[in-house]
């Protein structure tokens, strides 16, 4: 279905009304000396360009929330993190106001988590399993649900990284996805386009799968 | 200039004394401009402003205060308490790495939180001085009048559609309503947009074109970065942080 995104008019809105609304979260934090302490957010959105292109339902894209809670990074250079609480009021924000313009599903994208990770218990940004939860159980008629898409996707990615004969790291996967999306911005290391071309189509395919799947369980519920 | 692709070992090197950080919004802006206005023009704004300082630019916040358009189709919003939150964090963060200047750069005209938030947090912080570059919605003291209607705005007028005009000529539709409100801006306190004009404008977009725009946009990142130089200099010889640049 078309997406709506921030480029379209409040009377495009109201024309398309959007069913679900995407929510991207990301975090600044040093990524090490060869990639960009913003490579998270780079990630996330354009995996959740990727995922709200193949929702059934008509969705609205946000603009990907671009910190997140490093505070185990904090006071090193490239840093910048929320305090947990300060998250939870962003995400309750976010979602209440999409709930108030009638979407009643809302998908947190969680950053990108980990390959190693599940979906019980985010890797990183921890609180928003908590504002989650806490807006489903508080805000009548909302669906809000939340996932990481390396956590998802981490069956497809193995077999990418394997068959070049590579162990499964998060940070391998985000150097290669980011020398497929933007080359020069990966400083140094063996990080190969191509890998990272198949991760983000994994990584996209598996989260929107992951989402739909979601939320056709909850309608039986 | 310093920006979310530069590493962490390139920002502690380069030990930033300026970072700048935008806030935009995503609220309805009439039928003509796209629900994401203010934040596209904080992305514009903050950047030049950036450069020109060669400053740290942080990623501008995308949403803050937009409560005011009540029910219209793609707005969203923080609470105002969660603004000053995050701006709180922010400012933490960027003072541990030995930043002595956070330049606000408000591009939302309902933050009204970001007064008393940034006096609170002048009180309350060690070595960083934050300020909120003075708010231009229109014309610039000092400088010949760019619009016509200045005065009048408020809302995706003569100004914000001149600005977008310039930076993002392709979001900008044809189909411009005027909103000639005659009560005063504090009525934004009592009642939401939609209800002083269902078209949601308050101001002149048909008075706007890319040239006034254009003009404005130049003027404004100037007075921008002047501020954020005279700020600098007046903030007292205090210690930096043990291993910072201060």
């Amino acid at each position: 279905m078309p997406t709506l995104t921030i480029e379209n008019t409040a009377w495009e809105f109201a024309a398309g009304r959007p069913e679900v609304a995407l929510v991207p979260l990301a975090s600044l934090e040093p990524h090490g000396p060869h990639l960009p302490a913003g490579t998270d957010i780079l990630l996330i959105s354009a995996i959740a360009r990727g995922v709200a292109g193949r929702l059934i339902k008509p969705a609205f894209l946000l603009p990907t929330w671009p910190v997140g809670t490093s505070g185990e990074h904090l006071g090193r250079p490239g840093c910048v993190s929320l305090e947990y609480d300060t998250l939870w009021a962003v995400v309750g924000d976010l979602v209440r106001s999409l709930h108030a313009h009638g979407i009643r599903d809302v998908v947190v994208l969680n950053n990108l988590g980990s390959p190693m990770g599940n979906t019980v218990r985010p890797s990183g940004n921890p609180i928003v399993k908590t504002a989650v939860r806490q807006l489903n159980y508080e805000t009548t008629g909302l669906r809000a649900i939340w996932v990481q898409p390396f956590a998802v996707s981490r069956t497809a990615l193995t077999e990418i990284f394997a068959s070049a004969g590579r162990d499964l790291d998060a940070s391998d996967v985000k150097a290669s996805i980011l020398r497929h999306l933007a080359p020069d911005l990966v400083r140094t290391g063996v990080a190969d386009a191509e890998r990272g071309r198949l991760s983000l189509e994994v990584a996209v395919a598996a989260t929107a799968d992951y989402v739909e799947r979601t939320l056709a369980a909850l309608n039986e519920i | 200039m310093l920006d979310d692709t530069a590493t962490g070992p390139e920002i502690g090197a380069a030990a930033p004394e300026v970072a700048v950080l935008g806030i935009g919004a995503i609220e309805q802006h009439g039928r003509h401009l796209p629900v994401g206005t203010d934040f596209l023009l904080a992305i514009e704004l903050s950047r030049h402003v950036a450069t020109e300082l060669d400053a740290w630019l942080l990623p501008p916040i995308p949403v803050s205060m937009s409560e005011c358009h009540g029910p219209m189709g793609g707005t969203v919003w923080l609470k105002p308490a969660t603004l000053a939150a995050v701006l709180r964090d922010i400012a933490r963060s960027v003072e541990a790495q030995g930043v002595r200047l956070l330049l606000v750069l408000n591009c939302h005209g309902g933050n009204f939180i970001l007064e008393p938030a940034i006096e609170q947090l002048n009180r309350e912080l060690r070595w960083l001085r934050v300020v909120l570059a003075p708010e231009v919605l229109a014309d610039l003291p000092g400088e010949p009048p760019i619009f016509e209607t200045g005065a009048l705005e408020v809302h995706a007028g003569e100004a914000e559609t001149s600005a977008m005009l310039h930076y993002y000529p392709d979001l900008v539709r044809e189909e411009r309503h005027d909103g000639p409100i005659t009560v005063g801006r504090e009525f934004l306190d009592y009642t939401t947009l939609d209800r002083l004009n269902p078209e949601g404008t308050w101001g002149f977009p048909s008075r706007a074109d890319a040239a006034k725009g254009e003009r404005a946009a130049r003027a404004r990142v100037r007075a921008c970065a002047a501020y954020a130089r005279r700020a600098l200099e007046a903030i007292p010889l205090v210690p930096g942080p043990a291993g910072s640049s201060a």
